[in-house]
């Protein structure tokens, strides 16, 4: 199957060339004069927010699909309108919920850094798995979506959610950096939101406070992690500017 | 109850991919206030042409071009990194063995770094991902521009000349390719929109801008590089190349 194939490609590719593979086939050119076609058809999208909706009380299940089916006025879900069963009750959460975070945040003032729009931003969109109800339930999701079949699907929506994160929080660096900062908030996002699945405090207090250690991690180690990857370049040009400064003819 | 607000989150407008087209609208107004009026206009959600008979209506991008903008964009990007680099590189040795050449150098990189600029625009603006070649990129053209540099003066040239001859091959075929847009909506009486005949435009410009330089080089006696076959041939090779793995990764 392709699906197996695309994993066994991923698996075999080194760890730090991985989101590579994932981040091809997203982010092709975004128009502004052009209306974008909708993710969902009408159908898929009243049938599955329907049974979001049921996932509370009996989880990620069939069930919730055939009760979203019929809240939704159909009577049988027909197979292959949800060839991934419920893979693709996840997934809308997720599409979702990462096509809504604009309309969720909102940032006081200009001066607003990006630091703090990129912590807003998780913080909102975890916020969002309380407010659908669907927090209790996100252990089974994440089983879901760890399965073999799933997992580039799950990777890249991944991506695709750090990527609307950094683009929201007016992020406009496209340079060597673009990787490494969707590698390193798809890893934060992703630890938080399993970290949240188990988090018993008061309004996700410790959630909060995992995020803001998680971010510091970063802030201090940050730096080596894109130093790593604009290393070949920056060997290059310190080279030459080395070899200058001894009174090298170069 | 909680099932009724997850009802209407989900069911709310968030879902059509078109009002995505705000935030950035949002970014691009407070990044600079000065130039953006036509951006915000073109952001608010037009989902059908409407039949006005003033404009002509919009014409929807197929998926294939809108590949084909992805890829032809991030090429552009690298190359003009590439030319940026390669000049910044150059230009010490060569101004320091000859001084008579530093407002030519500089002009040339003053307009490579416009032609970088445009494209770190665009792909911040259209959400495309650079090249995951970037840092070698960035290694090879420092390399390149430092080496023909420190070879002299003849040897940088023939390396503009080659790289410009390619780059401006480049530009050309893909202002073949959108004016080919042009005219097959044109022929249905639609319009390709203001970005793509903006875009035009810049690649228009930018082509002219190196075929100038392809000009001075060889006025700067490119030609009597020596071995000027071998630095020809394998820059030009390894533009091909570079443009090729860029299109792709
Ligand atoms: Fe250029």
């Amino acid at each position: 199957m392709s699906s197996t194939t695309a994993l066994r490609t991923l698996l075999r590719t080194p760890a730090s060339l991985r989101l590579l593979l994932l981040q091809t086939p997203r982010s092709t050119y975004h128009s502004y004069d052009h209306a974008e076609q909708p993710v969902y058809r009408e159908a898929e999208r009243t049938i599955l927010s329907s049974a979001l909706a049921h996932v509370p009380i009996h989880g990620f299940t069939q069930e919730a699909l055939t009760l979203g089916a019929k809240d939704a006025g159909y009577l049988d879900i027909s197979s292959n309108l949800f060839p991934k069963g419920t893979f693709d009750l996840v997934k809308y959460h997720l599409v979702s919920q990462r096509l809504g975070l604009k309309d969720r945040i909102q940032f006081p003032d200009e001066n607003f850094g990006v630091g703090r729009k990129v912590r807003n931003l998780i913080l909102e969109r975890l916020r969002a798995n309380v407010d659908t109800g669907i927090v209790t339930r996100w252990q089974e999701a994440l089983a879901i979506m760890s399965l073999a079949e799933n997992i580039p699907a799950s990777l890249r929506e991944l991506g695709a959610l750090a990527d609307e994160m950094w683009f929201l929080a007016g992020d406009t660096a496209v340079d060597a950096s673009w990787y490494t900062k969707r590698a390193s908030l798809s890893g934060i996002y992703a630890a938080a939101e399993i970290y949240q699945t188990t988090d018993q405090s008061t309004e996700y207090r410790d959630t909060e406070q995992f995020l803001d250690r998680r971010l510091e991690e970063l802030r201090t180690v940050g730096g080596a992690v894109s130093g790593t990857l604009g290393w070949a370049g920056f060997q290059a040009g310190a080279m030459v500017n080395l070899l200058r400064s001894k009174g090298v003819m170069i | 109850m909680s099932l009724r607000t997850t009802h209407s989150i989900l069911s709310g407008p968030s879902l059509p991919l078109k009002s995505r087209l705000t935030p950035l609208a949002f970014q691009l107004q407070s990044r600079n206030r000065n130039g953006t009026t036509r951006t915000l206009a073109s952001a608010t959600p037009t989902p059908q042409p409407d039949p006005q008979p003033a404009s002509p209506p919009l014409q929807s991008l197929t998926n294939a071009q809108k590949k084909y903008l992805e890829s032809a964009l991030r090429v552009n990007h690298a190359g003009e990194l590439a030319a940026t680099l390669i000049y910044t590189s150059q230009i010490p040795p060569i101004v320091k063995a000859h001084p008579h050449l530093r407002p030519l150098m500089k002009h040339m990189y003053d307009q490579e770094a416009g032609h970088f600029k445009t494209f770190n625009h665009l792909l911040a603006k259209h959400r495309i991902r650079p090249t995951a070649m970037y840092p070698i990129w960035y290694a090879a053209s420092t390399l390149l521009g430092w080496g023909t540099g420190v070879m002299g003066r003849e040897a940088a040239m023939a390396c503009t000349e080659a790289v410009e001859t390619e780059i401006g091959d480049h530009y050309n075929s893909q202002v073949k390719e959108l004016l080919r847009w042009d005219d097959e909506a044109k022929a249905r009486g639609e319009t390709l929109g203001e970005d793509l005949q903006a875009l035009i435009k810049d690649v228009r410009r930018i082509r002219d801008e190196e075929l100038d330089h392809l000009d001075h080089a060889v006025g700067e006696d490119a030609k009597m590089a020596r071995p000027y076959e071998v630095l020809n041939g394998v820059i030009r090779a390894g533009c091909r190349g570079a443009i090729w793995v860029t299109e792709r990764v």
